[in-house]
């Protein structure tokens, strides 16, 4: 009896916990988009930090990361259209291609690269700074954290994931024309109506909206994952992991539901 | 100058320019900076088709379904859209079908034969015809069915085909006989055997009218043969009848004294009679010596 109570007990405990950090979650989402509509946000220190962020996020990992675009998509393409063409089914390589990679893969892998990088950087960084009470300093110091530190990175993050998944994108539909085409403008008919085929209103909506979300999530989720960090040292790592592992999950889920809501 | 600024500032502006470009490709690959060209197609049934099955001319698609609906008299009339840079492929002799394959979506397929010809105008009705290979498999299937029936009925114990290949299969051991093919074609060994005996024989007779040949031959062609003495018979003739033709020659003219001259045509006729004499031995000779005249004995083959 007492062994069943005490299951009971610590499911209560779990599910209150999830329902906590949901809670935390979306309330510090909430503060900073009223934060976000203030005026007095738009102010040059906030924008610095803002560029510095979106240049610690993507800029610095431009090459690399383009580079690792152009080998992915050129693999996929090449093996998107080979079993095509054993299976007699060319005409639809070019689609299936695009939809792969520009509306699914790139902007999953862009998110997973950016969460590993940077998303892991921001949790560390701000549980430190939860731990050595620095946050408290620095309100103290009026330099509000939710300003200067917090949505500069919300914003660095989404903006990052848009471009990069966005330039990664045009990469691969550039890689896939001469893939299929060549070093020629014969194909540039078809492929431009494969592409007005594929990229209606509601697909380039919907991508956007995905890259900016996936953009929140990697950044949104480490920092208030810092935030719940206890003050002992020790922590850190706890807190580093379980805010990777909640990055992870929120990356699948959303892909998830963007799959279901476009193809079901 | 800053450059963590300057880098930033370039990403942006390059990031920029290219969703701007790209939007505007986007833009214009559907169609958003030239009008539409609106096509009806007629049809008799709307079987297969929705709104967004592709208008395809020559393998490339050119524009889809938008909206189908009935008309008043209960046809159907299916409204496709194509961009304007497109509607050129369209003429007025060009025939549209909806094709149904076994593996893939429906589209309506566009042939035109002849581009010179006027162009479609804008919302004009066509007929669409319909090539659908599944609606075809029940009537194939049946058809295949009775091939197989009847193939069944040919090859069932005691059928035709099994009589058929018992039969061979006798005549081929005969032909393994000592006869071989022959006594396949005779169906036994006795008539065979009388066959090649009949073979025999003519070979036989076939050597004797050789041998005959070749005595004939000589008989009429060599030096003092037949042939020969024919010749010179006939020359002996032919210089008679020349003299005798001088005679005639003189008779005529001797004519108009005959009285003067009557113990000549007493010569005259010994003479001719002569000649006739000699034609006719020459003859009785010819008749004689000539080997095919006579009857001769018949080769006859069993």
């Amino acid at each position: 009896m007492n062994f069943l109570a005490a299951t009971i007990e610590s499911l209560g405990a779990k599910v209150t916990g999830w329902f906590a950090v949901g809670y935390a979650m979306f309330a510090f989402l909430a503060r900073a988009t009223l934060l976000l509509l203030d005026r007095t946000t738009w102010n040059r220190a906030t924008l610095d930090v803002v560029v510095k962020q979106v240049y610690f996020t993507s800029v610095q990992i431009l090459h690399v990361f383009l580079g690792y675009a152009l080998v992915i998509s050129w693999l996929i393409i090449t093996i998107i259209l080979s079993t095509a063409r054993d299976f007699g089914l060319t005409e639809f390589a070019s689609e299936m291609t695009i939809r792969v990679l520009v509306l699914e893969l790139l902007p999953f892998l862009t998110a997973l690269f950016i969460a590993l990088r940077s998303g892991s950087a921001i949790n560390t960084e701000i549980a430190l700074m939860q731990v050595n009470n620095e946050l408290d300093a620095l309100a103290h110091c009026k330099v509000p954290p939710m300003q200067f530190e917090f949505l500069p990175r919300l914003l660095g993050g989404v903006i990052s994931v848009v471009t990069l998944a966005g330039l990664a994108g045009l990469l691969a539909l550039l890689t896939g024309y001469l893939a299929i085409y060549g070093m020629n403008t014969a194909g540039v008919e078809p492929y431009t109506q494969t592409i007005a085929k594929i990229f209606d209103f509601q697909i380039v909506a919907g991508l956007i909206a995905k890259c900016a979300l996936f953009g929140l999530a990697v950044t949104l989720i480490p920092v208030t994952a810092g935030l719940e960090t206890p003050k002992k040292l020790f922590m850190v790592p706890v807190s580093v992991l379980r805010g990777m592992m909640r990055v992870f999950f929120a990356i699948v889920a959303i892909e998830v539901v963007s799959l279901a809501l476009k193809y079901i | 100058m800053n450059t963590l600024h300057f880098k930033v500032g370039l990403f942006t502006a390059v990031s920029l320019l290219l969703a701007g470009v790209f939007l505007a490709y986007l833009l214009h690959a559907r169609g958003f900076f030239e009008g539409t060209f609106n096509l009806q197609l007629a049809a008799s049934s709307a079987d297969g088709v929705a709104p967004g099955v592709p208008v395809v001319f020559s393998g490339i698609e050119i524009g889809n379904v938008t909206t189908l609906g009935l008309n008043e008299e209960g046809g159907i009339i299916i409204h496709a859209k194509l961009l304007e840079r497109n509607a050129k492929w369209l003429r007025e002799n060009s025939t549209f079908t909806l094709d149904k394959p076994i593996v893939g979506g429906a589209k309506i397929r566009v042939n035109s034969p002849d581009l010179n010809a006027p162009p479609l105008p804008d919302n004009a009705i066509m007929l669409m015809l319909t090539s659908d290979i599944s609606k075809e498999i029940p009537g194939l299937v049946e058809r295949v069915k009775a091939i197989l029936d009847n193939i069944e009925h040919l090859t069932r114990k005691d059928g035709e085909i099994n009589t058929t290949l018992a039969n061979v299969q006798t005549v081929t051991g005969r032909m393994a006989g000592e006869y071989g093919m022959l006594e396949g074609m005779l169906g036994s060994q006795e008539k065979a055997r009388a066959v090649t005996e009949s073979l025999d024989k003519t070979r036989d007779l076939i050597d004797k009218l050789d041998s005959m040949a070749a005595k004939t031959d000589q008989w009429l062609y060599a030096q003092d043969g037949t042939a020969q003495q024919v010749r010179l018979m006939l020359n002996d003739v032919q210089a008679s009848l020349q003299k005798a033709d001088a005679l005639m020659a003189n008779a005529v003219a001797i004519s108009a004294n005959v009285k003067a001259g009557t113990q000549d045509i007493a010569a005259l006729r010994a003479e001719i009679d002569d000649a006739v004499l000699k034609a006719s031995a020459m003859i009785n000779a010819i008749n004689r010596k000539w080997p095919f005249a006579r009857d001769l004995e018949e080769v006859k083959l069993p």
